[in-house]
């Protein structure tokens, strides 16, 4: 549905960028090249995370919590707990949104779910070390006490969607620490991650039962 | 020729709907003092809601709404956005004025927006119209009647079964919104239905997540 057009890049800022660096090596090395390759080894990743959106119209931020999974090659799980719960489930090239309905999961089909199959697409991508293969961003990398990286949109595919995207690894073991969306003048979106587990074994049905 | 006319005026009539009949209280002194529903909003407040969305052929979606309302000055600032923090749409309405923020398709037209202030001030404001009659309706409804500016017709209900609705209709008397408030619930804007009947009829479900006075500040002068 073309109203979630931008919703795709959006999921796959939040979950993708995550995937590329979950994996940063204890080395001092940061450039572009050292990721991709360290970004190859990664089978299976899960993480909670704490979700806060700043926006001019709110006093204080609206704060969501949830948790994602992923397993290569391409099964993916996003989920709300709260306030509004919801899930993205990607798995066997087949990608559905769901809602919470009247005390039960349904399927969200307004949500752009083929659209999501973009999602998997660059996944797919970065998983192979391809992470700055899209052309929609140019990525800067910092190194201050953490790493940080800096994603700005090129050209207009996300003109008036997203301003730029920082990225900030944690020191040891280069695990993500946060995530901050900029959408526009007072208008952002902070992901800081927790409990971040890289090569665990994930149950399968984690991506086929939604309940 | 014939049959073309008597069709023109079938459609013609059956869009002439009737508003439901108010019934005044039986005495003078009932009603004067006759308390219309109120479930408008007294003072400036911020709500966040989560929304749900049902279109035609039952298809569903949820977004958060946030809504900023001033009833003294009627202004109101609302944005939309999705579970992962997605600004669809933000907007604000102030003294009649519609200045648009950011608004990615389908919310990107200009009778959306119009449409949406439109609703959030018939849900949490006091009808600015005329009061034309109250009373009640053939099933015992408390209910007051509203003549807008543009002709439309607002009806402010109230019953032990269903609560507080409001409905509004056309100049011709069409239905064309109901908004229902649980009155059960702590907080009357915890859960709210909106039917719209439109060319595309639409619903929306708005479950509170979160409600909070917004307190003007005063400085005091040195």
């Amino acid at each position: 549905m073309k109203s979630y057009r931008h919703l795709p890049v959006f999921i796959c800022i939040l979950v993708g960028f995550f995937f590329i660096f979950a994996n940063l090596s204890h080395a001092r090395e940061n450039d572009l090249e050292k990721l991709r390759r360290e970004s190859a080894k990664i089978r299976t990743l899960q993480a909670d995370f704490v979700q806060k959106k700043f926006m001019k119209i709110l006093s204080r931020p609206l704060i969501s919590e949830g948790c994602f999974y992923y397993s290569a090659p391409d099964s993916l799980r996003w989920e709300y707990f709260k306030p509004l719960k919801s899930i993205v489930i990607a798995h066997q090239n087949k990608t559905k949104r769901y809602m919470y309905s009247e005390g039960k999961m349904v399927e969200d089909k307004m949500g752009g779910a083929q659209a999501m199959k973009i999602v998997l697409n660059e996944i797919a991508g970065w998983m192979s070390g391809k992470f700055d293969r899209n052309p929609a961003f140019r990525a800067t990398v910092s190194q201050k006490t953490n790493t940080f990286i800096t994603l700005t949109p090129v050209g207009e595919g996300m003109s008036g969607v997203i301003e730029k995207i920082e990225i900030t690894l944690s020191p040891q073991a280069g695990v993500v620490q946060a995530v901050k969306i900029f959408e526009g003048p007072g208008n952002f979106t902070q992901i800081d991650f927790k409990n971040v587990k890289v090569n665990t074994p994930i149950n399968q049905s984690v991506f086929q039962d939604v309940q | 020729m014939k049959r073309l006319s008597l069709l023109i005026l079938f459609f013609f009539l059956s869009s002439c709907q009737t508003l439901p009949v108010i019934h005044s209280p039986s005495s003078s002194a009932g009603e004067k003092s006759w308390a219309c529903p109120s479930p408008f909003l007294k003072e400036k407040y911020r709500l966040v809601h989560a929304i749900e969305a049902r279109m035609a052929g039952n298809q569903r979606s949820s977004v958060i709404g946030i809504t900023l309302a001033d009833p003294s000055s009627r202004s109101v600032s609302c944005a939309i956005m999705t579970a992962e923090g997605m600004v669809l749409f933000e907007a604000e309405s102030v003294q009649g004025t519609l200045r648009v923020n950011r608004a990615l398709p389908p919310f990107d037209s200009e009778s959306f927006a119009k449409n949406m202030i439109e609703d959030i001030e018939l849900i949490f404001f006091q009808p600015p119209g005329n009061l034309r009659s109250k009373g009640y309706l053939a099933d015992g409804s408390a209910a007051c009647r509203y003549l807008e500016e543009d002709g439309k017709w607002i009806d402010v209900t109230e019953n032990q079964s269903d609560g507080i609705q409001t409905k509004r209709y056309s100049s011709s008397g069409a239905l064309e919104r109901i908004i229902s408030f649980n009155k059960r619930t702590k907080n009357i804007y915890q859960r709210i239905e909106l039917q719209a009947d439109e060319t595309f009829d639409y619903s929306l479900l708005l479950n509170l997540i979160e409600a909070q006075p917004v307190k003007t500040k005063m400085f005091k002068r040195k």
